[in-house]
């Protein structure tokens, strides 16, 4: 019995991987047509010509595409196949914009896309079984607190616009908070894995309270103790932020206990609360969010003309190209969905943020289709770093939260941001991939 | 795990939904409130980047106008008639913002109005813009004589048309050129208007309608029509004795005549020969605290006159004179205040007024009792001629009734046939008027010389009202308004009824 069923599996398998890559491979002509659709109106918009390197544009795009889809086709062919259209689509998204801002940080730009493609490709060919990542849960942990305090080195470390958060190995600059990130999202995954029902039972009583023993805690706690402290110190809030909110997610979801998040949600109001009383930029970024009109020539004047272009941009836009740039200090970066809502108005900010939640809800999906406990939370961590990054930062674009700077994943300018993005989707396709296969299921058509 | 996940994918949908909402109210509810902030000036660089329609006065010479060119700001606002305009059309700067018609008009003027844009659906393929010209009611011919006969003083002319409220001149010195403030240079506009800021007599201000002065005798049309409306004072009644001065109750300190002459009578003699003695009892006798307070707000006083030029300036007078202390019989009740009291009734004191206030004052004489919406716009014209929008006159106020405009009329024209207008006498024209010289101190002493005026065909319907002032002059008595003010106003209303 058990020979034919396989063979069925395989069967349903390889019927699903067809299935998906075709889907995939359509999505992504979709959004290339898109991306050089958007590339030739922004150039006309500002212009009024076509642009003279339309062809190597053209052939650079695609030829990125095809790579990347053929490199998925061979070595994960069951992997979900939305999640790499939607990061071509806002990569080229955020491509044509920032060519349209800056003609020296596209030509880098273009050059971070093929080195974020390539790293992409890599992690697929390197990372045949994600399982493989767990065993080394340890060593990855540790690699992310180094990540993060490399800035802090004398000599590599760098402070750019206020943030220590860089690292200068000869003339390329990197952000390794970024890869931190991820590398945190891996132990975390491991460590919770192995310890969940430990974590999930209280067995040492505090007072009136019970909680888990807290050994089994201390490792997790001194990675996201010294992660956080090390954020706060090199004043890149928003990653702190990012990083809280991945560990009590994680933490949470692998326990099943709803007390993490209330747990969690008290320190980080005790956290903030001290942040604000302690730290004068703290203050000024809540007090700048509160009322950026008091000073909107001066420490306001970021969020004021972000929301002015925002608003100048109003239902449809002004046109890609057709906007007035040039006003917002990180256009490229930090407010580079200002500038995508001012130019493809509230249908183009709206499917920006679709496009985000779409990827969610792919990363989510194949977070329960996972049928290995580890693999499954890692997709929930790289989900929920993706997803939250673009709140947070598009939050703060838009006034709905005190604004703390990290690029909008896969759309602002930045390498470190591109690369590591990329390399989160290969893991994502390469968990997705696993779980088709261990688990076939043949109604999935999607 | 799976639950937690569901709950999960919730969470981060809400988070989403909550900025799908914040971008709603950024990019659509409260977007056009947003593009209208003032220090949002991305309204201005676009409309700095597209042409803006001219600026054009009634007899047909372009005032302002955009010039293209190869610059940052694709274009320069230029103004060919230099300084003679400059608190009308006002300037519009892209760093220093914009004044005058440009700002109270920047709507029509870069083509966004309903009006404009439905026009230009007919020609939607015709690659025209929609940018509105403005035709004025001011006359450059007018404006013209009123900067020529002011003659480099400092002092203000309005001249309107009482039927309509069209402004066919609104000229004050010192003034300025918009041509340097709306330089796209922004320091040089910038360290332009800071010079025109530390100049002395601010010529930044359109001292017509944004400064108050005190009206002094030309104040007293008002006070009669408080006599007249209240029935209290007639063409007859009462006769007020010839004296040097006039000492209101509850206090001693007596109001004089000019040059302490002797002077009093009936209303027209009192008016004449501008009776301070005479005003300042009728005010307190024969009007009283609220017949004076209404004569003045149903003339326009201590409201913001609805003029289509930025911030025009309220005129002033008191709205409390206290509290009753005494009732004489046939006399108004004698309130705490009287001695106040009685100096506004000769347009001192508390009283203050924008020279265009006067001119209305003037106007509502000339019509019946009725002050029409003073204007400056006229038509807006598309690209192609068609007239989009036109000013249709209005009534602002009725300031008294036709019984009481008639008697004010007779009385001003005998002002100019045998008073101190007497200069204003001028040959197949019906001219009534009323001087004033408000006294602002008496060590050095310096004076305002004031004049309102009417006139028109005989005994025909006035077609200008006009109000002069020329400021801060050396000395002042009776005459100095009729001797100073008188010429100017005579040289706007020939040049009024020649054109009209």
């Amino acid at each position: 019995m058990t020979v034919p069923t396989r063979a069925a599996s395989e069967d349903a398998v390889a019927l699903v991987s067809g299935r998906r890559r075709t889907t995939e491979l359509g999505l992504l002509i979709l959004a290339f047509i898109v991306i050089v659709g958007l590339y030739a109106l922004a150039s006309l918009g500002r212009n009024a010509s076509v642009p003279a390197n339309i062809g190597p544009f053209l052939a650079a795009v695609l030829a990125l595409v095809l790579v990347a889809h053929l490199v998925v086709r061979r070595v994960a062919p069951a992997a979900d196949a939305l999640l790499l259209p939607l990061a071509a689509l806002l990569n080229g998204m955020g491509y044509v914009f920032i060519a349209r801002l800056n003609d020296d940080l596209a030509g880098l730009q273009a050059a971070w896309t093929a080195a974020g493609i390539t790293c992409f490709v890599l992690t697929l060919v390197l990372v045949r079984d994600i399982k493989v990542l767990q065993r080394y849960r340890y060593t990855f942990g540790l690699i992310g607190v180094l990540l993060l305090l490399m800035p802090l080195l004398p000599v590599f470390g760098n402070e750019i616009n206020g943030s220590r958060i860089w690292v200068s190995l000869g003339p390329v600059g990197f952000q390794p908070g970024e890869f931190a990130k991820i590398a945190l999202a891996i132990f975390f995954a491991g460590y919770l894995q192995e310890n969940r029902e430990l974590l999930s039972v209280a067995t040492f009583r505090l007072g009136p309270l019970s909680i888990p023993d807290p050994k089994h805690f201390a490792p997790i706690l001194l990675a996201w103790g010294v992660a956080l402290a090390v954020m706060i110190f090199q004043r890149d809030l928003g990653s702190a932020l990012l990083f809280f909110v991945l560990f009590v997610v994680m933490l949470w979801v692998a326990t099943g206990r709803a007390a993490y998040l209330v747990a969690g949600f008290i320190l980080f109001a005790a956290g903030a609360a001290l942040a604000y009383r302690q730290f004068s930029h703290v203050q000024q970024r809540v007090e700048i969010w509160l009322d950026p009109w008091t000073d909107p020539q001066g420490v306001g004047y970021q969020i004021v003309q972000s929301v002015y272009a925002l608003s100048w941009g109003g239902v449809v836009g002004t046109g890609p190209g057709l906007g007035i740039s040039g006003r917002i200090p990180f256009e490229e970066t930090d407010f580079i969905f200002a500038i995508i809502a001012e130019e493809l108005g509230l249908l183009g900010s709206t499917a920006v943020l679709c496009a985000f939640l779409l990827m969610v809800g792919s990363g989510l999906r194949i977070a329960r289709r996972c049928s290995d406990s580890f693999g499954s939370l890692l997709a929930v961590g790289l989900t929920t770093l993706i997803g939250v990054q673009a709140f947070i930062i598009v939050g703060g674009v838009i006034r709905l939260l005190p604004l703390t700077g990290i690029t909008l994943p896969f759309v602002s300018y930045g390498g470190s941001s591109l690369v590591a993005n990329y390399v989160l989707l290969a893991l994502l396709l390469r968990i997705s991939d696993g779980a088709s296969r261990r688990v076939p299921q043949p109604v999935l058509a999607r | 795990m799976n639950r937690q996940i569901r709950l999960l994918g919730a969470g981060i949908l809400i988070m989403y939904v909550a900025l799908f909402l914040k971008l709603n109210q950024v990019q659509f509810f409260q977007a056009h409130e947003i593009n209208d902030r003032p220090e949002n000036t991305r309204a201005l660089q676009r409309d700095f980047n597209q042409p803006r329609g001219s600026i054009d006065s009634a007899d047909g010479a372009v005032l302002a106008f955009s010039e293209a060119r190869r610059e940052a700001l694709s274009y320069q606002r230029v103004y060919p008639e230099g300084d003679l305009f400059a608190h009308v059309t006002g300037y519009y700067s892209f760093n220093l913002g914009s004044d005058g018609v440009e700002r109270t008009y920047n709507d029509d003027l870069a083509g966004r109005t309903p009006a404009l844009e439905l026009n230009q659906l007919d020609s939607l393929w015709t690659d025209e813009s929609t940018e509105g010209d403005v035709v004025l009611t001011v006359r450059k011919d007018i404006q013209g004589v009123a900067k020529d006969a002011l003659d480099g003083r400092q002092g203000s002319v309005v001249a309107l048309d009482p039927r309509s409220g069209e402004i066919l001149a609104l000229y004050s010195n010192p003034t300025y050129d918009p041509n340097l403030i709306s330089s796209n240079d922004t320091e040089k506009a910038e360290d332009s208007k800071g010079l025109y800021g530390l100049a002395e007599g601010k010529p930044l201000l359109a001292h017509t309608y944004r400064e108050r002065y005190f009206p002094g005798s030309t104040f007293k049309v008002v006070t009669a029509a408080g006599g007249l409306t209240q029935g209290t004072v007639t063409e007859t009644e009462p006769a007020y004795p010839v004296v040097r001065q006039y000492t209101p109750p509850l206090t001693n300190r007596p109001i004089f005549n000019f040059g302490q002459s002797e002077c009093g009578g009936t209303l027209f003699t009192i008016l004449a020969k501008s009776c301070n003695s005479s005003f300042a009892q009728m005010a307190v006798e024969q009007v009283g605290d609220d017949g004076m307070i209404d004569a003045a707000e149903s003339a326009g006083f201590n409201d913001i006159p609805p003029l289509d030029l930025p911030n025009p300036a309220e005129s002033r007078y008191p709205t409390d004179f206290g509290a009753v202390v005494s009732e004489p019989e046939g006399k108004a009740p004698v309130v705490e205040d009287a001695p106040r009291l009685a100096q506004t009734g000769i347009g001192q004191n508390d009283v203050a007024a924008t020279p265009l206030q006067m001119a209305l004052v003037a106007a509502a004489v000339a019509n019946e009792g009725e002050i029409m919406t003073p204007h400056v716009m006229s038509t807006i014209r598309s690209r192609n001629g068609d007239v989009v929008d036109r000013f249709d006159p209005e009534i602002w106020r009725t300031a008294f009734n036709p019984n009481v405009a008639e008697t004010l009329r007779e009385g001003m024209i005998g002002v100019v046939e045998n008073g101190t207008g007497a200069v204003l006498q001028i040959p197949d024209a019906e001219v009534g008027a009323k001087t004033g010289t408000a006294q602002l101190g008496t060590e050095p002493p310096t004076s305002h010389a004031w004049i309102i005026a009417f006139a028109g065909p005989p005994s025909e319907e006035p077609t200008v009202a006009v109000a002069v002032i020329v400021n801060n002059l050396d000395g002042g008595s009776s005459q100095t308004g009729g001797r100073v003010a008188g010429p100017v106003a005579k040289a706007v209303i020939e040049s009024s009824l020649a054109v009209r």
